[in-house]
């Protein structure tokens, strides 16, 4: 069963097209890998799916809730967390985490619970905006992971941390699913990273969705078209070369 | 979105304490006037009341014009420096409310600040006009009266301006913009001539109005129309929260 399904979702800014006729189909329950070089449009998806940028057309379904009609209902089940962390600077990490338990209508354990999650807890009582970038990306995730939402969507949550914290948290998001129960849409542009925390993959270039299916599907896939099929990073930018050439053919 | 966790933002920006040091030195305006200046008020048979607010408001209305703006600039600024209005736009709830709680904050603030002036404008009835001016219970009753009733109507008065500091403010992701915005605004109505009806209308020009000495008409007036710009700044906030959504 999906629980999140884009039909012919487009976005288009000024006469160029961000994204262009996605259909994702997202099983419940799984990792989904949202992979694409820079400007593929995948920040621009998921902004999208969150409300915060209109589609140009399409439409996309979650959890059986249509957009825009049930946009709050559809918030509502989503943990989010999108490009550069956001939080307020004054307060410290345990105060911004407060600030939407409170508003999501939360117990004050999940607090607690999330900052444990991403191991902030020791700096709970700094302010935000005194945090490295690491630990901002993890606030911005505790934040995400408040009140175990049954759909998460993750844009490169490993980016600024350390080898440590990229290996941490990747444990942590491939855990999710056994864990909560929930279904994580995560980005990245690295296959390598994907690999190792993804069930399915969709991959995006130029707006447009090359593949979607599981890694065993991408191989197949692969050894079918002649691309390298034994490092999937290869296999990742054969694609995306392809894709490229055969685009600026068609200009 | 609740009134609490808008409460709960402000730590730590200065907002606070901005409105109660701003309330003391408003207050202290009519009361350094009078220290220096008494002599050129005292008059047997004057209004107290009115005295004192021709001769400090307009400073008095300007300090709180000034505090309304930078309290909203303040507000927004929390939402915008590190991008938590992101993360408060992918939350389940209406924009509209985050705008609202800010006015009931701003005007919960204002409340203190009109506080702290009757305050300041109460102790200089009783110390300069008490006994010469005002006689007996009653007429400390009837002061104590006129004065809530003309901070009442300030208080109501600046509420338009407060809104449309709000409002600026939510435009501009850059607090600059906004406070540069709001000090033109502010500026221009000082310039604008007090006499003229449909000119002080204008947001920020409202707020210099005194009720003591005006006209029951006239005071009629500007409660409609401070009334009306409340509702239509109200509306025009709904009407750029569902636009920005569907352009962004
Ligand atoms: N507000 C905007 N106005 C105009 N163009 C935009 C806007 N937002 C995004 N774009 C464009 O849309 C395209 C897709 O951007 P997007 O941020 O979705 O890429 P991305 O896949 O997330 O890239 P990255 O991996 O670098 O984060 C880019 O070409 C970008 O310049
Ligand atoms: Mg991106």
């Amino acid at each position: 069963m999906n629980i999140i399904e884009t039909s012919n979702l487009t976005k288009s800014y000024a006469g160029f097209f961000a994204v262009t006729e996605l259909c994702l189909h997202i099983p419940k329950g799984k990792v989904y890998g949202f992979l694409g070089p820079n400007g593929a449009g995948k920040s621009t998806v998921m902004k999208m799916l969150l409300g915060l940028t209109r589609p140009t057309k399409g439409s996309f379904v979650i959890d059986g809730k249509r957009y825009p009609e049930s946009r709050i209902e559809i918030l509502k089940e989503i943990g989010s967390f999108i490009e550069a962390p956001s939080f307020y600077g004054n307060l410290t990490g345990k105060e911004n985490l407060e600030i939407v338990q409170s508003i999501l209508g939360l117990p004050a354990s999940a607090v607690d619970e999330a900052m444990e999650l991403t191991g902030i807890t020791q700096y709970k009582d700094r302010p935000a905006r005194k945090y490295s970038l690491g630990m901002k990306q993890r606030l911005g995730l505790a934040s995400a992971l408040l009140g175990r939402p049954p759909v998460l969507i993750l844009d490169e949550p490993t980016n600024g941390l350390d080898p440590v914290g990229i290996h941490e948290i990747r444990t942590l998001v491939r855990s999710l699913p056994q864990k909560f129960d929930c279904t994580v849409l995560v980005s990245s542009h690295l296959l390598s990273e994907i690999e190792l925390m993804a069930d399915n993959i969709g991959i995006l270039n130029h707006g447009h969705l090359l593949f979607e299916g599981t890694l065993n599907e991408l191989r197949q896939m692969a050894a079918l078209r002649g691309y390298p099929y034994d490092n999937l990073e290869d296999t990742f930018l054969a694609i995306i070369n392809d894709d490229n050439m055969q685009r600026s053919g068609i200009k | 979105m609740n009134f609490r966790s808008e409460c709960r933002k402000i730590k730590r920006t200065g907002f606070l304490p901005a409105f109660i040091a701003g309330g003391f030195l408003a207050g202290a305006v009519p009361v350094l006037n009078m220290l220096f200046r008494s002599a050129n008020y005292i008059k047997p048979d004057v209004n107290p009341v009115e005295v004192l607010f021709m001769a400090n408001w307009q400073t008095m209305a300007l300090l709180n014009i000034l505090l309304v703006l930078e309290g909203a600039c303040i507000l927004y600024h929390t939402e915008y420096t590190d991008n938590a209005m992101q993360r408060m736009r992918t939350l389940p709830f209406n924009e509209s409310g985050l705008f609202i709680n800010k006015f009931l904050l701003v005007l919960m603030m204002c409340t203190i600040l009109v506080a702290i002036e009757a305050a300041a404008i109460g102790f200089c009835c009783e110390h300069w006009f008490g006994g010469t001016v005002i006689h007996g219970a009653a007429g400390y009753m009837h002061i104590c009266i006129e004065i809530l009733e003309s901070l009442g109507y300030s208080l109501l008065l600046v509420l338009p301006a407060a809104l449309l500091s709000l409002f600026i403010a939510s435009i501009c992701k850059n607090m600059w913009v906004s406070l540069g915005i709001g000090v033109l605004c502010i500026f221009t109505a000082t310039m604008l001539p007090a006499d003229n009806f449909v000119l002080s209308l204008f947001p920020f020009a409202m707020p210099f109005q005194i009720l003591a000495g005006t006209a029951p008409d006239t005071v009629y007036n500007f409660i409609t129309a401070c009334i009306a710009e409340i509702i239509i700044i109200l509306l025009a906030e709904m009407l750029f929260l569902k636009a920005r959504r569907s352009f962004e």
